[in-house]
Parts: structure tokens; C-alpha cells; sequence
């Protein structure tokens, strides 16, 4: 086709769209001259004038038809119809206030909460990485598959060993964090910052580009490099304010003065939040020798990269060959009873693996309250659709087809659906925010949540598919001739037995879905009270808990031993002494935190049984008054003294199942106990024989859903002083007293950084938060859906009703009275009650073991929530029958008959 | 309504094509000259001449353009684009080869 062609016609189109009035004019004129000089010739040929005229219009054949054809030519015919129908349709939506409110409402609803968890699922789950090449990333992992398992990291040598050995990974990146660092900026003030010691191929394996600067290389490895930090995009925005000038300053990290070199790009921190990343250079500890020489020193996480052309299988295998080899040839450090194993796992996998259970199960609640919404939506439809066959029939025989009144009611529908979808997308952005804070509870890419087109688009395209279903629902007299339709239209028209049944399908599907999210929240919901009544061994209410850690070094901090003891106790007491404090004591960590000090444990005259995982217990160093001042009973023998001090013998307390663990119904005290395993060498914990002196109250610190954690208490004053904190029991309300906290710390130390101050119920709280958002977001859908169900009940009964009226007045008339009707109403109602019930209950009992997982303290098929739940529904039903039935109970016979 | 027969139908657009083709004409002066060529054989009534007019211009083979004609008034005359001008040399060659194997089956003889 010509260039000149093709321009001509799309001007052409272009114009008949858009100005349409100038087009509709010329047509006029040409036709009016065509006449004129028509009638002109004819003149001339002898006829009169008037004559002519009729003469010309005659023989021109209807104008009005001639200019009908003429718009025909013109392709936009559909488009301009379009127009017109959707006018059409916003008129007699306007008309039909309730009607369209309730749709709209329903499918906001609907579309809302589908917009909002695919937003949430497309952020974090879907999404590539926004690394380079993130689909080629691996993560390994090392674990024992042990009674006691757990992640175990890698080692220096054990990495050194996959480097050499593995030909389907091209690279491999190591990162760790130990203990949190501080930083010095330059304005003095030393704040947190969790580090993460990355080897220099960090960002280049991670696929991570600077923003600013540079990121690390190979010349930033070993201990000959200057120490230089690289600031993650989230610290250099929040602390740094997008400092601009900030590449080349140089800050005090621990004591290292490093430099900045760069801020790298926005990107998921995986394991673990991270603010700066720093070269091995300024940990020390990397650089000595345990570290690097020590095959059992296990430190490091490990990414890694997929060598080009070979698969996730290919290296596992090699992987797990390696692995293997390794075992073999160092067995002293692979102990058999503790089962090594490495896994290798694609990282957006590993990133999701506690995100993508909830998160799909919560879209999957969203799709089942989209599918109630629909189906409540077809209703109306469909009972509008019935009260509209009449006009229906009439639009047919003034000439309107089929297919043109099919394309009017989809032009409702559409009109419907997009309000809809419209009103829930602005629902799903308003609760973005609270969206993205329960995410970050699960998924490090909570970051990366945003409504961008690819989510609307999604929207908007379950809405049309909404809308083009709807469409089809209401009967356009299918079958039927014209006349056969329009015979009966003149009565009142009812559903035919297809569509009623179709219609009462739509009510038990909803029944059943509301059923299946009803005992989704219930089991939640009980989760959550279950949790919220377990014992946490503590006395959470008046308790206020700060911690106090340490600045510099490790170091630093063992050279300066004493004197830090001594400045924590000063602290300790001064805040003791605040009016309002009952007890102040000191801990190396609070009491419901899990402790960052772990080791393998032997009691004296015990040899582990064969086959018995070494006992293993949380090292927690605590003060004389830790026990009153956190509730922590004290079951057996004493608390510690003043006396259990530098000089004295070492002593330790066991929390009461660990004791009941390693001695049986003996009695402890007195028996002697030491801690030992291979990673004990690399801290300055001793490994002596200490006397077991008292027995105090399990706690849990490591979640409400965890077991009692298995503690060994050691005075505070004979264990070294890595960091402090402080338990603070009033008479009152602990926060109150906060401010004077503070100050008491700092007139004692002016630089003390003080962090994480929190009451015991608060932390206590930190445990159920992420079980509270699952039940509150299933609790929603499932209200959304007992709303939407219930509304849906009560108006198929109500058009039943309506449709009946004649019918129920006949029988009134026979002798049927009030509560008969009222009754017969009812058990039309609660046949579909009692089938919904039926399939919602078999359906939940499968759905819900996909949320075994989630629960706590309740089985998937706990019969207490199944049994509420279906009491419930009924109840609610019932009422939701109620209505029509009794207004079907109020048809006066007379009326009814006569309107017939 | 007179609907033209369907192979006028057919050969309506090559006819206003041609016509347009001897020189830019408004919609009555092609109806009047096509009545006259053809003898009036061809029963088109007057008014469809435009929707086949129109069709054309959409289509690109004609264009139009508002001109001043005698007595003082405005006309909307056609020519012919040079896209319709390798269609009409399409439609005119069709026609010949249609016209040429209808007349020779007509002629043959019979037995």
C-alpha cells in the first residue's frame, strides 16, 4: 500500500472520528447540491418546479438511507456505536443506583484484594532479581541434618576447597557479619550499623553495580588492602541523607579508619539486613589465623554463581561430590553423628523461602473472594437481567440483534467493572504501606513492592474478564423466536429452571468458599491465641530492657575487661537508685532475645549415650538481681551472689528442662558442668568445670513456637564482658521512666549508645506480630467474603420471593398462614445453606493443611474451629434468610392475585 | 430502494473509477454521465452513487476537494489518486479478461 494512500485513509478515519460534525454537514451539502441541480435539469426539461423537486428526491431513493450507507463506508461505525452504548449504559446505571452501588462495591472488593496480594506476590516472588544475571545466583548452604540441625555456614578452608574444585560455578563470593560494628561518621556521634565482611568478588558475583563510587575487587582482598566501606543504597539515603560528597570521606568502623568508596545500587540484603559492606581488612578476626586455617570455623555465607551452560543439577552434583571428598578426608571435622550436608539453591528461591507459603496462600484467599464476588456479581446480574428481559425484547423488536444486545449489556458490564476495578485499585494502594511492612516480616524484598503497570494491567484485565463473563449470564431469549419471547414477557417473568439452577450453584459456591476462608482464620486466629497464652518463663508486664553495647573491637573490649564490668555497674546502680525502679539488673543480653552465644555442653560423670547429639545450650551471663528483675523463677538452690565474682569459684544456673535434660530426676546442684566443642577455641570462653549452683524456670527466647531454649546462666562478673544490657522491673508503667533511664547511663558513660529499648511485653509481642498479620489478613478475606456471601443468600431469596408472590399468595388464599410461608421460605434457604456447608467444610478440610505450617498449638482439621465456623454461617444465614422470608410472609393474598 | 443489480454492484466502483478518471467531477455530473454512456441501461438509482463514492474515497483510490462551480456555488468534486489510477488499471484489466470469457462462451455454437 502507498505511503499517499495510507495517509489518505487515516485522515480520513481520523477525521470521520473526530469531526464528525464538519464530516455529517458535507455529506449534507453534497447530497443538498446533488438535489439542486437535479431539479435545476429536470426544470429544464419542462416539469414545474415543485415537480422537479419530488422528482429528484425520487429518483435519489431516500436520503436518509443513502446517508446511512454513506457512514457505512466509513469504519468507525462500531467505535461511534461503542460511544453511544456506554453513554446508554451510564444512564441506565444511574438509574439502577443500588444495583450498580452493590456491584462496584463487591467487585472493588474483589479486584482490590487480587490487586493487592499479585502487588505483594510480583514484588517479592515473581520478580527477577534486580541483580545482573540473578537468575544464575545460587546460594549454598551447609547444614546438619542432626537432631539439633541447623545452618551451619562455611569455613575459609571449605571454601577454599569449592573454589578449586568446582567447575560449574564461576565464582564464589563469601559474606559474613559477626557481632554488630560501630560507626564514627563525621559528626562524631557513633551509631550501629550491621556490617557485612564481604571477600572483594562480593558484588561482582552478586551482579550489584555502584550507584556512586566504586564496589570492591580483588585489591581490596587480604590483609595488605586499606580497609574500605561500601554503603548499602538504604544506610546512604537514611544516614547519609544521599550525601553526594560522601565517596572518599573516610569513617571509623570498630577502631579501623576506613574510607568510603562508593554506595551500591538498591538490592534484597540477603541473609540478613546489611548497612555497610567492609573488606575482610577490618575485621581482624578474619585475618587471623583460626580463621583461615580452621577448616571448623564456620563463618561465611556463601553466593555463587552459575558457570555459563550448566544447569542447577549439574551443580549440585558436583557439589555434592565435593562435599563428599571433603567429608572423607577431614572426618574430624565432619563428626558423622551430626549429618553435613551442602545444598545448593537458586537465591531468589532461598530469598522467598519463608515469604512464598503465606504469600500464596493469602493471593490464593484473594482469588477464592474474587470468585465469591463474581459469582454474587453474576447474581445481580442475573436478577437484573430477568427484570430487564422486557426491554430486552423490545430493543429486539425495534431491531436491535442479538449480537448488538449482547454488546450493550457487556458495555454495562464493562462500565461496572471498571468502577470496580478502578475503586479496589486506589483500596489496594491505600493499603500499600501496611502491604509492605508485613512483607518485610517475610521476604528481605519487601523493598521492591510497587503497583507498577504490569499490576494494573493484571487489574484491569480481571475486571474485562469479569465483565465479558457477566455478559453472557442473563438469557437474551436464547432460543426462542422473537414472538415465542415476547409471548409471555407481558407477566412477570421468572428464571427458567436452568438458570435458577445455575443461580443457586453460584450461592453454594460462595457458602463453600466463604466456608474454606472461614476456617483459614479460625485456625489462624486460634494459632494466635495459642501462641499469646504460651508461658514465656518471664514476667512480661513492668519490665523495661535496654541494651548497652559495647564500641570497638573485640580486642578492645577483652583488654579492657574490668573497666568495663566496673562502668556497667555503675550504670546499673545508679539506675536502681531512680525513684520508681524496683530492681535494675545487668545481662549480657535481655531475657526473650535468643542469644548470640552458643556451644556444645558436658556434665561431669555423664558420657553422651552413643547416638546422642551433644547437649547444646545458649550461654547467658547475667547479675544476681537478672532473675528477680525478669521474673525468671528460681526452682532450686540460690540465685547468684555479690560473692560469685572474678576471684570465686565458677558457677552456673541451668534453666530447668536443659537440667532435667543432662541429670534426669538427679538433683543438679553441685554437679559440675563445661562448655566444649570444636568453635569454643575461637572465643574467649573458657571451656572449665563449673558448679551447677541453682535451677531456674524455662523461658523461650527463641519464639513463642519454639521449646523451652536450653540455658546455662553464668554470673556476669566471671564471664567476659562482650556488651551489656539492662532489665529495669517498676512499680509502674516502665516507659514512663525511660528518659531518666537514659540520663542515669549517660552521666555515668556521655557516649554510651543506647538501643532497642523495649519492654519484655513488647519484645514478647515481636514474636506474635507476623502471626498477627496472617490472621488479620485471612480474617479480612474471610469477612469480605461472609459479607459478600451473606448478601448474595439473602438476594436470590428475595427474587425468589419477589418471583413467587403470586404463587404464595395462591397459597395463601388455600390456607397456608404466615409461618408456613415464613418456614417454606427458610428451608428454600437452608437447603443451600446446608449443601454450601457441606462442600465449604470437605473443601476446607483439604485447603487447610496447606496452612499446617502456619499453625501453632491447633491441628489443620481442628473440629472446635470447624465446628464454629459452621455454626456460624449458619447462624449468619439464617438471619440473611430472614428478610425475604419475612416478607414473603407478609403477601397479602389479595393483592397478590389481583396484580396477577 | 433500487439496488443496483449485483453486477453493476460489482462493476459500479470500475465505472465511477473511469469516470473520475476523464476528468475531476462532482457526485451529479458523474450520475448524469454515467446515465448517458450507458444508455441507461444501468438502474442505479441517483443517491447510490455516494455511498459507492465515499467507499472509494475511503479506500484511497479517489480523493475529493470542495470547488467553486458555475453559478457561483460549491461543489465537491473527484479525481482520481495515482493509487486509484493502478486500480482502475487492475479493475479495467479484470473486466476485459471476464467480459472476454463470458462472450466467448456465449458465442459458442450450438449443436
Amino acid at each position: 500500500m502507498s505511503l499517499d494512500r495510507l495517509r489518505q485513509i487515516v485522515a480520513l478515519r481520523l477525521r470521520s472520528l473526530f469531526r464528525r460534525g464538519d464530516v455529517e454537514r458535507e455529506l449534507d451539502e453534497e447530497i443538498r447540491d446533488h438535489i439542486e441541480r437535479q431539479t435545476e435539469e429536470n426544470v429544464r426539461r419542462g416539469m414545474a418546479p415543485g415537480a422537479a423537486r419530488s422528482a429528484a428526491l425520487r429518483a435519489f431513493g431516500g436520503v436518509d438511507l443513502q446517508k446511512e450507507q454513506v457512514r457505512d463506508t466509513r469504519g468507525t461505525r462500531g467505535l461511534e456505536e461503542l460511544v453511544r452504548d456506554a453513554a446508554f449504559a451510564l444512564r441506565s446505571l444511574r438509574r439502577a443506583p443500588g444495583f450498580t452501588a452493590a456491584v462496584v462495591l463487591t467487585l472493588a472488593l474483589g479486584t482490590g484484594a487480587n490487586t493487592a496480594m499479585f502487588t505483594l506476590l510480583r514484588g517479592t516472588l515473581l520478580r527477577p532479581l534486580p541483580n545482573r544475571g540473578g537468575e544464575r545466583l545460587v546460594y549454598l548452604r551447609q547444614q546438619t541434618l542432626g537432631p539439633e540441625g541447623q545452618n551451619v555456614l562455611f569455613s575459609v578452608p571449605e571454601v577454599a576447597d569449592y573454589r578449586a574444585g568446582s567447575k560449574t560455578l564461576s565464582a564464589i563470593a563469601e559474606y559474613s557479619s559477626v557481632l554488630p560494628f560501630t560507626l564514627v561518621g563525621g559528626d562524631g556521634a557513633p551509631v550501629r550499623v550491621r556490617a557485612g565482611i564481604v571477600s572483594g568478588n562480593y558484588f561482582a558475583v552478586m551482579g550489584l553495580e555502584p550507584v556512586l563510587g566504586r564496589v570492591t575487587g580483588a585489591r581490596d582482598d587480604g590483609r595488605a588492602a586499606a580497609p574500605v566501606v561500601v554503603l548499602s543504597h538504604s544506610f546512604w539515603m537514611d544516614h547519609f541523607g544521599r550525601d553526594r560528597g560522601i565517596v572518599g570521606r573516610t569513617v571509623r568502623i570498630n577502631d579501623n579508619v576506613s574510607t568510603v568508596v562508593g554506595v551500591v545500587q538498591p538490592a534484597p540484603s540477603y541473609p540478613q539486613p546489611t548497612d555497610v559492606f567492609v573488606n575482610v581488612v577490618t575485621s581482624p578476626h578474619h585475618l587471623g589465623a583460626a580463621m583461615i586455617t580452621d577448616r571448623t570455623h564456620r563463618m561465611s555465607v556463601v553466593f555463587a554463581r552459575l558457570a555459563p551452560n550448566t544447569t542447577l543439577e549439574q551443580a549440585r552434583a558436583e557439589l555434592g561430590r565435593i562435599a563428599s571428598a571433603m567429608f572423607r578426608d577431614h572426618p574430624e571435622a565432619y563428626p558423622k553423628s551430626s549429618r553435613y550436608a551442602v545444598s545448593v539453591t537458586p537465591l531468589r528461591q532461598a530469598m522467598n523461602e519463608r515469604a512464598s507459603l503465606v504469600f500464596w496462600l493469602l493471593m490464593g484467599a484473594a482469588a477464592f473472594v474474587f470468585l465469591i464476588a463474581c459469582a454474587n456479581v453474576s447474581n445481580l446480574t442475573l436478577m437484573r437481567g430477568v427484570a430487564r428481559e422486557r426491554e430486552m425484547l423490545v430493543r429486539a423488536a425495534l431491531g436491535g440483534t442479538r449480537g448488538r444486545l449482547r454488546r450493550l449489556l457487556l458495555v454495562e458490564n464493562l462500565a461496572l467493572a471498571l468502577m470496580g476495578g478502578a475503586l479496589g485499585v486506589l483500596v489496594a494502594f491505600a493499603g500499600l504501606r501496611l502491604l509492605v511492612a508485613f512483607a518485610a516480616q517475610l521476604s528481605p524484598r519487601a523493598g521492591e513492592i510497587r503497583m507498577d503497570g504490569v499490576v494494573l494491567a493484571v487489574g484491569l484485565a480481571a475486571s474485562v474478564a469479569a465483565a465479558v463473563a457477566l455478559s453472557f449470564v442473563p438469557a437474551l431469549g436464547d432460543g426462542h423466536s422473537l414472538a415465542e419471547s415476547l409471548a409471555p414477557a407481558g407477566r412477570r417473568a421468572t428464571l427458567g429452571r436452568g438458570r435458577r439452577r445455575f443461580q443457586r450453584s453460584l450461592v453454594v459456591a460462595q457458602l463453600a468458599a466463604c466456608v474454606v476462608l472461614l476456617s483459614g482464620t479460625g485456625l489462624l486466629v486460634r494459632t494466635l491465641l495459642k501462641l499469646q497464652s504460651v508461658q514465656t518463663g518471664v514476667r512480661a508486664d513492668h519490665a523495661l530492657t535496654l541494651e548497652l553495647p559495647l564500641e570497638g573491637s573485640l580486642e578492645r573490649q577483652l583488654a579492657q575487661q574490668p573497666r568495663n564490668l566496673a562502668t556497667f555497674e555503675r550504670m546499673r546502680k545508679r539506675v536502681a537508685a531512680l525513684p520508681g525502679v524496683d530492681v535494675a539488673a545487668l545481662g549480657l543480653e535481655v531475657p526473650l532475645r535468643s542469644s548470640i552465644l552458643d556451644f556444645d555442653l558436658r556434665a561431669e560423670g555423664r558420657p553422651a549415650a552413643p547416638g546422642e547429639p551433644t547437649p547444646h545450650a545458649a550461654l547467658k551471663s547475667v547479675d544476681p538481681d537478672y532473675f528477680r528483675a525478669a521474673g525468671i523463677p528460681l526452682l532450686r538452690g540460690r540465685p547468684f551472689a555479690a560473692s560469685d565474682g572474678r576471684e570465686g569459684a565458677p558457677v552456673v544456673v541451668l534453666s530447668r528442662s536443659f537440667a532435667q535434660r543432662l541429670f534426669g530426676d538427679r538433683d543438679p546442684i553441685g554437679r559440675r558442668v563445661a562448655w566444649t566443642g570444636e568453635v569454643l577455641k575461637f572465643t574467649p570462653i573458657s571451656g572449665d568445670w563449673r558448679t551447677v549452683v541453682g535451677v531456674a524456670g524455662d523461658t523461650r527466647d527463641e519464639g513463642l513456637d519454639g521449646g523451652p531454649t536450653p540455658t546455662v546462666y553464668e554470673p556476669f562478673a566471671q564471664e567476659v564482658v562482650l556488651g551489656g544490657a539492662l532489665v529495669v522491673r517498676a512499680g509502674s508503667d516502665p516507659t514512663l521512666l525511660q528518659p531518666a533511664i537514659v540520663r542515669a547511663i549517660r552521666e555515668v558513660s556521655p557516649r554510651q549508645v543506647v538501643e532497642k529499648v523495649a519492654t519484655l511485653e513488647q519484645i514478647r509481642d515481636e514474636a506474635v506480630a507476623p502471626r498477627r498479620l496472617n490472621a488479620l489478613f485471612v480474617a479480612a478475606f474471610g469477612t469480605l467474603a461472609l459479607v459478600i456471601a451473606m448478601v448474595g443468600i439473602a438476594g436470590v431469596l428475595a427474587f425468589s420471593v419477589s418471583s413467587r408472590t403470586p404463587e404464595i399468595g395462591i397459597r395463601m388464599c388455600l390456607g397456608a398462614d404466615a409461618g408456613r410461608v415464613r418456614r417454606m421460605v427458610l428451608g428454600e434457604g437452608s437447603v443451600l445453606l446446608a449443601v454450601g456447608l457441606g462442600v465449604g467444610l470437605v473443601g476446607a478440610l483439604l485447603a487447610t493443611r496447606l496452612l499446617r505450617g502456619l499453625l501453632f498449638g491447633v491441628t489443620s482439621y481442628d473440629p472446635a474451629t470447624f465446628g464454629t465456623v459452621a455454626f456460624l454461617l449458619a447462624v449468619v444465614g439464617v438471619a440473611a434468610c430472614w428478610l425475604p422470608a419475612a416478607r414473603a410472609a407478609r403477601v397479602d393474598p389479595a393483592v397478590a392475585i389481583r396484580a396477577e | 430502494m433500487s439496488k443496483p443489480t449485483d453486477l453493476v454492484q460489482g462493476t459500479l466502483d470500475l465505472l465511477i473509477l473511469k469516470m473520475v478518471a476523464l476528468e475531476p467531477m462532482n457526485g451529479w455530473a458523474i450520475g448524469q454521465r454515467l446515465k448517458q454512456l450507458s444508455s441507461d441501461v444501468l438502474q442505479v438509482s441517483d443517491g447510490s452513487l455516494y455511498p459507492a463514492l465515499h467507499k472509494l474515497e475511503q479506500e484511497g483510490w479517489v480523493t475529493s476537494e470542495w470547488r467553486p462551480s458555475e453559478n457561483n456555488r460549491r461543489a465537491k468534486f473527484y479525481s482520481l489518486t495515482a493509487a486509484g489510477r493502478k486500480q482502475l488499471r487492475v479493475e479495467a484489466g479484470n473486466w476485459e479478461r471476464l467480459a472476454q470469457a463470458i462472450t466467448s462462451v456465449v458465442r459458442l455454437q450450438e449443436v
